[in-house]
């Protein structure tokens, strides 16, 4: 059945080069991949691998030093400053290592801020930012602000404002890196439930173990170069030389 | 899993945001951002203080200067009486007079009501040709002109060899700017002769008068008649031809009451015993004592008392005199003498830059440099410390122009509250510098409506750069991909 399925993105020859102080790191060296519509993968690979380099591509947030991006067999590189705003707000949910919430914001702003973007009215996307807040465990705490919360749950705040616009696509860098078991297990029955019934793609980097149960296909990304991918079912029997990677 | 309807892609562009939402925006950053935002407003409101604090100080000093010439002209109407009652003018004082705007010049009516509009206009351009000359340095002027002053210079112009002369003269000395062409003072000196026998003529009539005044008078000085006689007098100075008008007879006759009781007092030092008197208090030589010395003691009423209990059984002349009219006249005295300080001080104030004088002119174009430097440094460091705010809302869809709008916005707010507390701030200083310099008088001096103008435009100042010094680098953030936003220091 995979053959026949939609690729929604699709990467030739990704190249991504860091110039910095004279020094040049190749972060991505190269990257074809074929990501398709409604799929939840995984991308795994030691940190400095390039993972983030390369949900910066897809994602329509840097440019690639070479190569292209296609965003449902639309070439990024050739889309408008509007349009691209349009697909960042409306059609792909991001969800940073690093949270990038506003500071000044309190959690319920900051989850409405891309539905402001797009052009949804205050109520309206009151109400929609409060459903979000409640549906990752926040609706007690929406007035908060960032610094008023722990990791974890900003961590929750940055999910829901991905979910803001009901995105195609949700690239996800390491979503419960900072979560205890229990909230990391509730982020993960989110995106697995919005993957199953909304059919979500789901694009996850992680070390978490339970998100190779879930995936449906594992991609493994090494010095900036893709080293395997395989269907969860391919990979399963392995399990165990992979956990001691 | 595929159990779904594929989720197509649609492209569309992102809607623009209302002004509205983009202000609610900026309010809330501003709000949350206190302590930064203060800070960003205290370095905007020290520039503009520094730019209100000169144009506050030189409205004033304008205005002071203005007042005190007003005051001292006032003042001085008895001297001018004085002498334009006793002594008939020249063509050089009526020129000069013809120069001045306001001035008026006795005895014009003697001459042809055809001709005075002529007069005058012929007058005023004599004066500006004298103007001329008196600026050149000695060397250029006896050059020129030899030794002649006033009127005999365009006499010794008159025949054509001198003019011819003259001009080759001027032709050598590149620097000069003569007045107009030299066929337009070829053409005046044309016109001179009879210029001349105008002037003449009011000259003659001015003698004239001043010999009918001079047997009224019968050796009194212009005083003493102008004190005495008052009313009287001025009806014989009027038939005499000069246009007094009543308004100043009764200041001419105080004043002149005034000169005559100085004279009195100033006349007792001629009395060893006042001057041992006074050379005791201020602990002096008695030869060193000066009209000064009497008039600071005499401003104090108990001082005065003194002075007329221990003097007057010496001099008879004080016997009219009161202590509280010695104090009277020494306060107006003090009071002359610090207009006079005043009007030195403010010197200056009226020309150059924008009539706020040539150093204040220069201080303002510094202090703006300032302000600018200033204003967009902080502004600089504002937007460049967000970097990673302006990256967030990039990657969740935010527009380049919503970005900009946000930054110049809030950019506006601080300018304009920087604005508002610089232009205060700068207001106080500069009456606080003022009233140091010049005292209290500087509280009923001060010329609002401008100073509330001139805080206007420094507030103006203050938002356009904030602004404008925001562009910049939100505009460089607005442009670069949100990661690349992200990345920058
Ligand atoms: N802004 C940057 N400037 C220079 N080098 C960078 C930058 N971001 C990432 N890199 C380098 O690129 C490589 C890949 O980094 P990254 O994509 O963050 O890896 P991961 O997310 O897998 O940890 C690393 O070697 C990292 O040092
Ligand atoms: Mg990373």
């Amino acid at each position: 059945m995979s053959s026949e399925r939609r690729v929604i993105i699709r990467t030739v020859g990704l190249k991504k080069q860091y110039v910095m102080k004279g020094v040049t790191t190749d972060a991505l060296r190269g990257v074809d991949v074929e990501i398709y519509d409604a799929e939840f993968i995984s991308v795994m690979g030691p940190s400095g691998s390039g993972k983030s380099t390369f949900f910066n591509m897809i994602g329509a947030l840097d440019r690639p030093t070479t190569g292209r991006v296609f965003i449902d067999e639309v070439d990024v590189a050739q889309l408008t400053a509007e349009e691209l705003a349009y697909v960042r707000c409306h059609k792909i949910g991001y969800i940073f290592q690093s949270y990038n919430l506003v500071q000044y914001m309190t959690a319920l702003e900051n989850v409405t801020t891309p539905m402001v973007f797009g052009g949804v009215g205050p109520d309206e996307s009151r109400r929609r930012g409060m459903e979000l807040l409640e549906l990752v465990g926040l609706g007690d705490r929406w007035h908060h602000r960032p610094l008023e919360m722990s990791g974890g749950q900003q961590q929750r705040v940055a999910i829901a404002r991905s979910l803001a616009n009901q995105p195609t696509v949700l690239l996800c860098d390491e979503p419960t890196a900072n979560l205890d078991l229990h909230t990391g297990q509730e982020i993960l029955d989110v995106l697995r439930s919005l993957n199953e019934k909304k059919g979500v793609t789901v694009i996850c980097a992680t070390h978490d173990h339970r998100m190779m149960d879930m995936c449906d296909r594992l991609m493994w990304i090494r010095d900036g170069a893709i080293e395997r991918v395989a269907r969860r079912d391919e990979v399963h029997v392995e399990v165990g030389s992979i956990g001691e990677e | 899993m595929s159990n779904v309807a594929h989720k197509e892609i649609k492209l569309a562009n992102q809607p623009q945001l209302g002004l509205g939402r983009i202000f609610r925006i900026a309010v809330d950053g501003v709000r949350y951002r206190l302590f930064r935002a203060a800070v960003t407003v205290s370095v905007i409101a020290v520039a503009i203080a520094f730019l209100m604090n000169i144009l506050s100080e030189s409205l004033i000093k304008r205005r002071l200067a203005a007042g005190a010439r007003q005051e001292l002209s006032e003042l001085r109407d008895i001297h001018l009486w004085a002498a334009r009652l006793t002594h008939p003018s020249s063509q050089e004082a009526i020129l000069a007079d013809a120069l001045q705007e306001g001035a008026t010049i006795d005895f014009v009516s003697m001459l042809d009501p055809a001709d005075q509009a002529r007069f005058s206009e012929r007058a005023h351009i004599a004066a500006t040709y004298l103007a001329f000359f008196d600026g050149l340095d000695y060397d250029r002027r006896r050059a020129l002109i030899h030794t002649s002053r006033g009127g005999a210079i365009f006499d010794a112009l008159q025949d054509a060899e001198g003019l011819d002369a003259f001009a080759a003269r001027l032709a050598e000395m590149p620097a000069v700017r003569f007045e107009g062409t030299l066929d337009v003072f070829r053409a005046f000196l044309d016109e001179w002769p009879a210029l001349a026998a105008q002037l003449n003529q009011i000259i003659a009539a001015h003698t004239a008068a001043v010999a009918t005044l001079d047997v009224a008078r019968a050796d009194r000085t212009i005083f003493t008649v102008l004190a005495q006689e008052g009313d009287a007098f001025a009806a014989t100075v009027r038939a005499a031809g000069f246009q007094l008008k009543p308004a100043l007879v009764s200041r001419l006759r105080e004043q002149a009451q005034a000169v005559l009781e100085k004279q009195i007092l100033e006349g007792t030092l001629s009395l060893l015993e006042s001057r041992q008197f006074l050379a005791q208090q201020f602990d002096l030589l008695p030869a060193d004592v000066s009209p000064n010395d009497l008039w600071h003691f005499l401003e104090k009423e108990r001082h005065a008392t003194l002075y007329l209990e221990s003097i007057m059984p010496l001099s008879a002349t004080l016997k009219p005199f009161a202590a509280s009219r010695l104090v009277e006249l020494a306060t107006a005295r003090r009071e002359a003498l610090a207009l006079e300080r005043m009007e030195r001080l403010t010197a200056g104030a009226g020309g150059g830059f924008l009539g706020m004088g040539e150093r204040m002119g220069w201080l303002l174009i510094v202090s703006m440099l300032v302000c600018a430097i200033g204003i967009s440094n902080a502004m600089l460091m504002t937007v460049t410390e967000r970097f990673r705010e302006i990256a967030t809302m990039k990657c969740l869809g935010a527009l380049d122009g919503f970005i900009m709008l946000l930054f110049v916005m809030e950019s506006c707010f601080l300018g304009l509250a920087g604005g508002i507390v610089g232009a205060l701030l700068g207001d106080l200083i500069g009456f606080g510098r003022m009233a140091a310099v010049f005292g209290v008088s500087v509280f009923s001096a001060v010329p609002v409506s401008e100073l509330l103008s001139a805080m206007g435009s420094a507030i103006g100042v203050g938002v356009i750069l904030a602004a404008l010094a925001a562009v910049y680098p939100s505009l460089k953030a607005a442009r670069l991909a949100p990661m690349e936003a992200m990345r920058v220091e």
